[in-house]
C-alpha cells in the first residue's frame, strides 16, 4: 500500500481516498460535511496562487470547497 | 436552499421577519391555516449538524435544544435534498435524539431521478421510525399532504448513537446535574461549550466534567460525526441507490468555464460591472417617477393645508423625510435582486471560491463577497449577510469594514458635489465628473480593504479560520424565493432605516425653524434694521436666513465650526454634516433649507438642482472669504463623506449584529477619525 499524503498535493482529476484528518487542525463541520475516513474524493478545480480547492465527494455526487490550508491537514491514499 | 422554497410555498405571503427574543437575530416567520387551525411556522437557518461553528447554526441549536427558547417548536420539520440525504439523516436523528418532535421531508423528489437517486421510501421510514414526506417546493408537489401532518408528534427515539463506553463515567456525573434532560442532550452538553442558555452555575459543573475526565469538545464532536456518519453509510446501502449524476455533469461543465483561473475571473468582474449598471439605469426612471410624484404630493399637501408651522412640519419635515427613503428603494431592490440571482442559481458560491484566495491577506474570508457587495446598495442588510461567517473574527472584521462601501445614499451628495467643485471637461477622452465618481467608488473598496488588513492585526483571533462550503448544483432560479429575498432587504431597508431618517427629518426640522432667543422670533426687524433698502424678496431670502444662523441648528452649526474649520468648512456645511450623522441623504435636504430655498430640493430635479448649485457656488465662506465650494474645500468635503461613519440605522445593526457597543463605537471612531484626516489632508494640501 502507498503512503499517505496529504490531499493538496493532487491534481485536477485525480481521485483518492481520505484515509484521516488532522483532528486538532480541522473542526468536525469536515467530517459533517462528508469527508470522513474512507470517502473517495475528486479533485474538480483550483482556485490559482493556491487558493481554493473544488473536491467532489463520490459517494454522495456532492462538490465542496475546501482552503488549501485545510487539505494540508487531510491525508489521503491513492 | 430548497428548505426556504417549501418554507416560501407552505406559508405564502403570510410571513414577516422578527427577531429571535434575546440574541435579536433576524427571524423569518410565518403562518398557515390548515387542519382548523392556524400552524405558526419558523424558517430557521440552514445548518447539518447541532454542533455549532456559525451564529446562525447556534441559532438553530438554541431553539431546538432549549425548551424555554420562545421559538421552540412543537414540532420540527427536518427538509432533506435528495442529493445530501445522509446529512439530513444525522441532523434528524439528532433532533430526535434530543426529545424534539420531528418529522422528516424529502424536497425536490423531481430532481431525485436526475440525480441519479433512487430512495426506498418504505425503508427509510422504518429507519427512522417516522412516516417520511415527500414534496417538491417547485410546483407545489406534496405540500398539502406535509401539512396535515403538522399535528404528529413522533417524540423522543434514542436512537442510532450510542456514547463510547470509555465516557460513560463523565455522562453519568452530567446526568446527575441535568435529570430532566434526554441522554443525548446530556451528552451535547458535554461535548459542546459556550452553551449560551445554560448558567454560569451549569456551565462550570461541564467544564469541570470536561478535565476531570480530559474531555476536548472538538474531539467528541468529530468523534461523533464519524460515527454517525459510519453508521448511516452502512445503514442507508440498500435505502438509498445512487447512480451516475447527470445534473453534475453539467455543474462540472460549467463550472470548468466559471472557474477557469483566468475566464472565471473575467468573467465575475464582468458580472459585477454589469450588476452596477443595471442598477442604475434601471432604477433611473423609476427614481425620477417617485420624484415627480412626491414632489406634486408635497405641493399638494402644501396647497391644501393652511399655512402655518403645521404644514411645514408635513411638508417639509415629514413628507420631504419619507421621500429621502422611497427614493432609494428601486436601486436596492433592483440590487438585491441580482444578488439574489447569483445566490439561487448557486453562482454566489463560486465566487466564494474565487474571491477567498484575494480576501484572506486582509483577513477577511471568501464568504466576505456578499456582504460587501451589497453595501453598495445599503449596509443595513449587508452587514446581516455576514452571518454565515463562521469564524468570528473574520465575520467582525467584515461587519466593521462593510460600511465604507460606497451606498446608495453617499450617491446623491456625491452628485451634487462633484457638478459643484469638479469642471465639467473631460480627461483622456472620460468626462472627469464621472471620473471623480467613479474613484470615489474604488475609494470605498480600497479603504474596505485597508482598514481590514489593519483591524486583521489588532483583532485577536479566538479560533482558526476556516473555510468549508458545498459548490451547489446550478440550477434556474425560484423566483418566488428571489422575490422574497428582494422585498424583506428592500422592506427592511424601508422601515428600518425609514424610522430613523424621519425621525431625524422632524428633528431637523424643529431645530431649524425654532431659535432659542428674539433674533429667530423678530428676524424680519433684525434684517430690515441693518438692510432698509431690500425689496421684498431679497428681504424674504435674507430673513430665512437669518433666521437659519440663529436657529438652535444654526447655533449648532456655529458650535462646531472650529472643528470643521481645518478641513475647510464654514457653518453652514457643519450644519450639514451635524444632520448628516443621522444619514448621509440628509445632507443635501439640508443644504436646501441653509441656502433657504424653502423647499425640499430633488438632486435629480434638473432645474431645482441647478437653483441649488448656483446658490451653493456664490455662497462665500465668511472665514476664507473664499467660495465655501472650491476645489480644496469639495474634495474635502467628498472624502468626509465617503469615510465617515454617518448613518443611524447601520450604527443600530452593527449594536444588533455584534451585540456589543464596543465594536459598534470603535467602528464609528475608527471611520469618522480616518474621514476627519483624510479630509484635513486633502484640505490643507489643495487649499
Amino acid at each position: 500500500m502507498q503512503k499517505s499524503f496529504s490531499l493538496d498535493l493532487l491534481e485536477i482529476g485525480e481521485q483518492a481516498t481520505i484515509r484521516q484528518l488532522d483532528s486538532s487542525e480541522l473542526p468536525s463541520k469536515f467530517y459533517e460535511m462528508g469527508l470522513l475516513p474512507g470517502t473517495v474524493v475528486e479533485i474538480k478545480h483550483k482556485a490559482p496562487f493556491h487558493g481554493p480547492i473544488g473536491l467532489q465527494i463520490s459517494n454522495s455526487n456532492i462538490l465542496i470547497a475546501i482552503r488549501k490550508s485545510e487539505a494540508l491537514h487531510i491525508f489521503v491514499e491513492k | 436552499m430548497g428548505k426556504t422554497s417549501l418554507f416560501n410555498r407552505i406559508t405564502k405571503l403570510h410571513q414577516h421577519v422578527g427577531n429571535y427574543p434575546g440574541i435579536t437575530v433576524e427571524k423569518r416567520e410565518g403562518s398557515v391555516k390548515a387542519n382548523g387551525k392556524t400552524y405558526r411556522i419558523i424558517d430557521l437557518p440552514g445548518t447539518y449538524t447541532l454542533f455549532p461553528t456559525s451564529m446562525d447554526e447556534e441559532i438553530v441549536y438554541n431553539v431546538l435544544a432549549d425548551k424555554q427558547n420562545p421559538a421552540h417548536p412543537d414540532l420540527v420539520v427536518v427538509v432533506a435534498e435528495p442529493n445530501n440525504i445522509k446529512r439530513s439523516i444525522v441532523l434528524y436523528q439528532q433532533a430526535r435524539e434530543l426529545g424534539v418532535p420531528a418529522i422528516f421531508v424529502v424536497n425536490m423528489i423531481d430532481e431525485a431521478n436526475a440525480k441519479g437517486i433512487d430512495i426506498d421510501y418504505q425503508k427509510l421510514e422504518a429507519y427512522l421510525h417516522t412516516k417520511v414526506y415527500t414534496t417538491d417546493a417547485r410546483n407545489g408537489k406534496g405540500i398539502a399532504q406535509l401539512v396535515q401532518a403538522f399535528d404528529e408528534r413522533p417524540g423522543y427515539f434514542p436512537g442510532q448513537f450510542e456514547v463510547d463506553s470509555v465516557h460513560k463515567a463523565a455522562l453519568a456525573e452530567a446526568k446527575k446535574a441535568f435529570p430532566l434532560h434526554t441522554e443525548y442532550q446530556t451528552w451535547q452538553f458535554i461535548a459542546q461549550e459556550n452553551i449560551s442558555f445554560l448558567t454560569k452555575e451549569q456551565q462550570q459543573i461541564l467544564a469541570g466534567i470536561r478535565e476531570r475526565h480530559q474531555l476536548s469538545s472538538n474531539v467528541l464532536q468529530q468523534a461523533e460525526a464519524i460515527k454517525r456518519n459510519k453508521k448511516i453509510e452502512e445503514d442507508l446501502r440498500t435505502i438509498v441507490l445512487q447512480k451516475d449524476n447527470h445534473h453534475l455533469h453539467r455543474t462540472n461543465k460549467i463550472d470548468k468555464v466559471l472557474l477557469h483561473p483566468i475566464l472565471g475571473y473575467v468573467i465575475f468582474f464582468f458580472l459585477l460591472f454589469l450588476v452596477f449598471q443595471l442598477v442604475f439605469i434601471l432604477s433611473e426612471p423609476i427614481m425620477d417617477w417617485i420624484d415627480e410624484n412626491f414632489s406634486a404630493l408635497i405641493d399638494y399637501t402644501a396647497s391644501v393645508l393652511p399655512e402655518g408651522p403645521l404644514s411645514n412640519l408635513l411638508t417639509q419635515g415629514v413628507l420631504a423625510g419619507i421621500g429621502g427613503i422611497i427614493i432609494f428603494v428601486p436601486q436596492i431592490a433592483i440590487l438585491f435582486l441580482l444578488i439574489s440571482l447569483m445566490e439561487e442559481t448557486g453562482y454566489m458560491s463560486r465566487v466564494v471560491f474565487l474571491m477567498d484566495r484575494w480576501l484572506r491577506p486582509y483577513g477577511l474570508n471568501g464568504k466576505s463577497v456578499i456582504p460587501l457587495m451589497s453595501g453598495v446598495g445599503c449596509a443595513v442588510p449587508a452587514i446581516m449577510a455576514a452571518r454565515n461567517i463562521e469564524n468570528t473574527k473574520e465575520r467582525l472584521v467584515t461587519m466593521l469594514v462593510t460600511p465604507f462601501m460606497t451606498c446608495a445614499a453617499r450617491l446623491p451628495i456625491y452628485v451634487v458635489l462633484i457638478s459643484l467643485v469638479i469642471p465639467n471637461e473631460t480627461f483622456l477622452g472620460f468626462g472627469l465628473q464621472g471620473l471623480v465618481l467613479n474613484l470615489l467608488y474604488i475609494l470605498g473598496v480600497v479603504a474596505a480593504l485597508l482598514s481590514a488588513a489593519v483591524l486583521n492585526k489588532i483583532i485577536k483571533n479566538q479560533h482558526k479560520s476556516f473555510l468549508i462550503f458545498e459548490l451547489p448544483s446550478y440550477k434556474t432560479p425560484d423566483w418566488r424565493n428571489v422575490g422574497m429575498n428582494m422585498w424583506e432587504k428592500t422592506s427592511g431597508f424601508l422601515f428600518q432605516a425609514g424610522k430613523i431618517i424621519l425621525a431625524m427629518a422632524i428633528i431637523l426640522w424643529v431645530l431649524g425653524n425654532f431659535g432659542p432667543n428674539d433674533k429667530f422670533s423678530n428676524a424680519e426687524d433684525y434684517v430690515q434694521q441693518a438692510n432698509p433698502a431690500l425689496s421684498e424678496e431679497e428681504l424674504d431670502e435674507e430673513v430665512a436666513s437669518f433666521r437659519l444662523e440663529h436657529s438652535f441648528l444654526g447655533y449648532m452649526g456655529m458650535g462646531i465650526e472650529p472643528l470643521v474649520k481645518p478641513l475647510g468648512y464654514d457653518w453652514k456645511m457643519g450644519i450639514g454634516l451635524i444632520s448628516s450623522f443621522a444619514a448621509r441623504e440628509v445632507f443635501v435636504g439640508t443644504m436646501a433649507t441653509v441656502y433657504s430655498l424653502g423647499e425640499d430640493v430633488d438632486p435629480d430635479d434638473d432645474e431645482e438642482r441647478e437653483t441649488l448649485l448656483s446658490r451653493m457656488r456664490s455662497e462665500i465662506n465668511r472665514n476664507t472669504g473664499r467660495p465655501s465650494y472650491n476645489l480644496a474645500s469639495g474634495i474635502s468635503l467628498l472624502l468626509f463623506y465617503a469615510f465617515a461613519m454617518q448613518c443611524m440605522s447601520t450604527i443600530a445593526i452593527m449594536k444588533r449584529e455584534t451585540g456589543s457597543w464596543k465594536w459598534t463605537l470603535i467602528q464609528t471612531v475608527m471611520m469618522t477619525g480616518i474621514a476627519y484626516i483624510v479630509a484635513f489632508i486633502a484640505y490643507q494640501l489643495l487649499k
